[in-house]
């Protein structure tokens, strides 16, 4: 049953934020209601027309029309409301008939489903009514009324910050795509991503007057859906993080961005560091901390839109002859020095090689999360890249109690293009350290490694040999041979028609949409073939991998299939090239029988213990070197 | 890297412009910086000898590893915003302990930068480049560091150093006001600093029996080409 003649897999039903109805109806609506009244104030004053969504050509998923508040419990989801068909779909390739199943719902009549639902509830029914009607700008009775946050907000007067001085009254302001805020547990104000968190400290009160009036009914508030925005919320510890999105992405994806956001700032503190400030003194200005670090989020957050890496929560690397590659891999195994346990090279952006220590790598592996971390501290710390920096860096994934110490250098100034990022366990090791940096630069010069690198480059679509296919990303999962693999992808350069940043966005846009069908919660799918206006997009995941491909919008299913067989086949035969195969290992601990290379053990015999006690004690790591950035 | 002769380290609050200084000392160039993470190490030539430099992260974030870079050091540039009273007092509040483990002959100065924006003459650099007679016009902020305030927080410091007075170099010669905007004041501060440290560089060498071919008149030169103290 195809809409609109397109062979498509979208007509199913959307509008999926299945609410548990709550059990007690919500006690006072009212504040709730002021509050959501006073944040659409701030976020979304311009009138929104409603859109009928069925005759959208770009097949949005109607629920993005919709405006309604989703509370959830926090138990895990229960069997969902029976209006919806809820079994996983699991169609497959063989499955040649895969999406003749999926247009069972008219898409009006989904809409209607959820308004449904939502006003079956009382509670939340109010809530969704008000926030609708607010949004209208009709508000019922509680315009003139203003929160006792707002006043003490708006008194603040700005402090001087010459970045961050963006008028948040503006229009423009609002406009943005996405908004980002993170505010304690008390409301204090932490970051926004525009503006400065002193002008915006109303909006944050508002929004914090938004969380406890729901944590207050057991409930944590997750997401509030209004047309064309998407507000979510996620509570870590002391902190409650706060996105406000226009980008129609589904609130998983939006949460994992948060969830970005958190961890980078886990990176530059420590989560024990952040909870113990916070047992302190509840109501701690955090961005005393933190103030100077929000270059460092920006551009997290400028990545997280701009880089499918983090979207797939997997690494990038640098396409290199497999025979250069573990040539440098050598060379950073060679050069090591008591304490050190990754060694990380980076050439625009990506990785080239990672080698790590031995006992680590047995432990454990480097998450994805924690190499975007580095990654985007790295961008945003190069600013001045003739000098070699040293700074504490925790990898939140790794451990997010404890510091690593990060040498970071690069090694082709003045192009700086080349990044050398050696981690220590040792705060002291600078100098041993920064004479690593130093050997592994005499190496690189002898076997003319850089020349080599410069070389190094993202392939083109083209070289598959695909007609018609555009672009594609895949990502290969962890199979038992290589378990203790970095997870990867790989994707060509963006050629046209997506060179220009608009179109970029917009493919980028439509993995995205993509990836929250694949991965969608309530309804998670296997295949989807989606005819978009200007391309057509295929997404499979198996257990062996994810894959999302750009054809040319006439594709039929039938020649796209065949295109990705050829397409698999080819990165089978890159593989080499394309991923990081065996990433290899040092040994830099004080342990002679483990110890392969003799020529290093007399360096290793200088080493203090500190290291393994790191290692075999990494989950109780509290206390261990904790103790640095403490306040008195 | 070859081994640094002198270790000489950036401190003071974030904002106060220390990688700006920096920067315009080593590039001649002033341009947006972003706020330095942990410290940044940096090896300047000067004549025969490697001087290290640890530019610094005003942070409080990085508070913990402030010692660790000023071990051993034989210069601190304590380094301040003229327009912003508070950062003077950052200095001797949370800076001034964390130079405990410097050299106990550490040379100490006083910088207050962004001098362009309270004082006329420092918004012409001194060698006239690139300065417009429009850029003169409307200094308009409010200076709220004089430079006595460094002279008697420099006094204090020598007391808490328990140096003496008389044998130190005086507070005349060690606070200076800066633009790294302009490049007011840069190089000599600079200069300056890395003559005094001369000594101690040429006792190192001694201390390592290795003979100090020393040509000591290009560094008279090298401090006579921009050689106009602060005022
Ligand atoms: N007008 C003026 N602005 C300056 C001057 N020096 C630095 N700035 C500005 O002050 C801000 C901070 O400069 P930085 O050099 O990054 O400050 P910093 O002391 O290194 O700060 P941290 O690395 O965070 O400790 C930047 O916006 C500079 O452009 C100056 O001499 N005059
Ligand atoms: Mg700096």
């Amino acid at each position: 049953m195809d809409r609109d003649g397109h062979p498509d897999g979208e007509a199913e039903a959307e509008g999926m934020n299945i609410c548990r109805p709550l059990k007690e109806t919500i006690p006072s609506a009212d504040t709730l209601a002021t509050s959501l009244s006073l944040l659409g104030n701030h976020m979304f004053s311009y009138p929104v027309e409603r859109d009928d969504g069925a005759t959208s050509d770009q097949q949005e998923p109607p629920d993005s029309y919709l405006s309604h508040v989703t509370v959830h419990d926090e138990r895990p989801d229960e069997e969902p409301d029976s209006n919806h068909r809820e079994s996983p779909q699991t169609e497959d390739m063989d499955n040649s008939d895969c999406h003749s199943n999926d247009s069972r719902t008219a898409d009006g009549g989904t809409k209607e489903d959820v308004v449904d639902i939502d006003q079956s509830d009382s509670g939340e029914f109010v809530v969704t009514m008000l926030a609708k009607a607010k949004l209208e700008e009709q508000g019922i009775g509680v315009k003139g009324r203003s929160s006792p946050l707002l006043e003490v907000g708006t008194e603040e007067t700005p402090a001087f910050m010459s970045h961050r001085d963006e008028d948040v009254t503006a229009d423009s302001w609002r406009e943005h795509r996405k908004h980002v805020f993170v505010l304690s547990e008390a409301g204090k104000p932490i970051y926004s991503r525009y503006g400065s968190e002193e002008a915006l400290s109303s909006t944050m009160g508002v929004m914090m007057a938004l969380v406890s009036f729901v944590q207050s009914g057991d409930n944590i508030i997750r997401s509030v859906y209004s047309e064309g925005h998407t507000v979510v919320f996620l509570q870590k510890g002391p902190l409650v993080l706060v996105c406000v999105s226009s980008s129609r992405q589904s609130e998983e994806q939006l949460r994992g961005e948060l969830l970005y956001v958190y961890y980078q700032i886990i990176s530059m503190l420590t989560q024990a560091s952040i909870s113990r400030i916070f047992e302190h003194k509840k109501n701690y200005d955090l961005r005393r901390l933190l103030a100077g670090s929000e270059k460092i989020l920006d551009g997290l957050l400028n990545l997280v839109d701009s880089d499918p890496s983090f979207l797939l929560a997997a690494i990038h690397c640098l396409p290199l002859a497999s025979s250069l590659r573990d040539s440098l891999s050598q060379i950073l195994q060679k050069a090591i020095t008591p304490n050190l346990v990754f060694s990380i090279l980076i050439a625009k952006n990506q990785l080239l090689t990672i080698v790590q220590e031995k006992t680590v790598i047995e432990d454990t592996r480097l998450e994805p999360a924690d190499v975007h971390l580095l990654l985007n501290l790295i961008g945003a710390s190069s600013a001045f890249q003739a000098g070699e920096i040293w700074t504490p860096i925790c990898l939140p994934l790794f451990n997010p109690d404890c510091y690593f110490y990060a040498y970071i250098s690069y090694l082709d100034p003045p192009e700086c293009t080349v990044c050398l990022l050696l981690l220590s366990t040792d705060k002291e090791a600078f100098y041993a350290v920064a004479e690593c940096k130093r050997k592994i630069e005499e190496a690189m010069l002898a076997q003319n490694s850089l020349s080599l690198i410069a070389k190094a480059q993202s392939y083109s679509v083209s070289q598959v040999g695909v007609s018609d296919l555009r672009h594609f990303m895949y990502k290969p999962f962890d199979v038992p041979d290589n378990h203790r693999q970095l997870t990867q992808f790989t994707s060509p350069e963006m050629e046209a028609p997506y060179s220009s940043e608009e179109e970029k966005m917009r493919l980028l846009d439509l993995y995205r949409y993509m990836h929250s069908r694949i991965h969608s919660t309530s309804r998670p799918l296997k295949l989807i073939y989606h005819v978009a206006e200007r391309e057509t997009l295929l997404a499979w995941v198996t257990s062996k991998f994810e894959l999302y491909t750009c054809f040319s919008p006439l594709v039929t299913k039938a020649c796209a299939i065949t295109a990705i067989t050829k397409l698999l086949r080819w990165i089978k035969k890159e593989e080499e090239r394309l991923f990081i195969r065996y990433p290899p290992k040092y040994s830099t601990t004080p342990n002679p029988s483990k110890s392969s290379r003799g020529g290093k053990s007399d360096q290793q015999d200088s080493t203090d213990n500190g290291f393994l006690q790191f290692v075999l004690t990494r989950q109780k790591l509290k206390t261990l070197r904790l103790t640095l950035f403490q306040e008195e | 890297m070859k081994k640094p002769d002198v270790k000489v380290v950036l401190l003071g609050d974030m904002n106060v412009g220390k990688t700006s200084l920096l920067h315009r000392y080593t590039e001649r160039k002033f341009k947006d910086t972003i706020s330095t993470v942990g410290g940044a190490f940096f090896l300047k030539q000067w004549g025969p000898y490697n001087i290290s430099i640890w530019d610094t992260a005003g942070r409080e974030q990085f508070h913990g590893l402030g010692s660790m870079y000023c071990r051993g050091a034989s210069a601190v540039i304590l380094t301040y915003d003229v327009t912003n009273w508070q950062s003077l007092a950052e200095l001797e509040e949370r800076f001034l302990s964390l130079t405990d483990t410097a050299n106990h002959d550490c040379i100490y100065a006083l910088v207050g930068n962004k001098a362009d924006l309270t004082d006329l003459k420092a918004q012409l650099p001194l060698d006239l480049s690139g300065a417009s007679p429009a850029s003169l016009s409307g200094t308009g902020l409010h200076k709220q560091v004089p430079r006595e305030e460094a002279m008697a927080l420099y006094e204090r410091i020598l007391r808490y150093k328990g140096l003496d007075e008389k044998s130190s170099l005086p507070a005349e010669k060690m606070c200076f006001e800066t633009s790294a905007k302009t490049g007011y004041n840069v190089d000599t501060l600079f200069e300056t600093l890395f003559d005094l440290v001369l000594p101690s560089i040429l006792r190192k060498r001694n201390e390592n029996l290795v003979s100090p071919t020393v040509d000591l008149e290009e560094y008279r030169e090298a401090s006579a080409r921009r050689g106009k103290t602060c005022c």
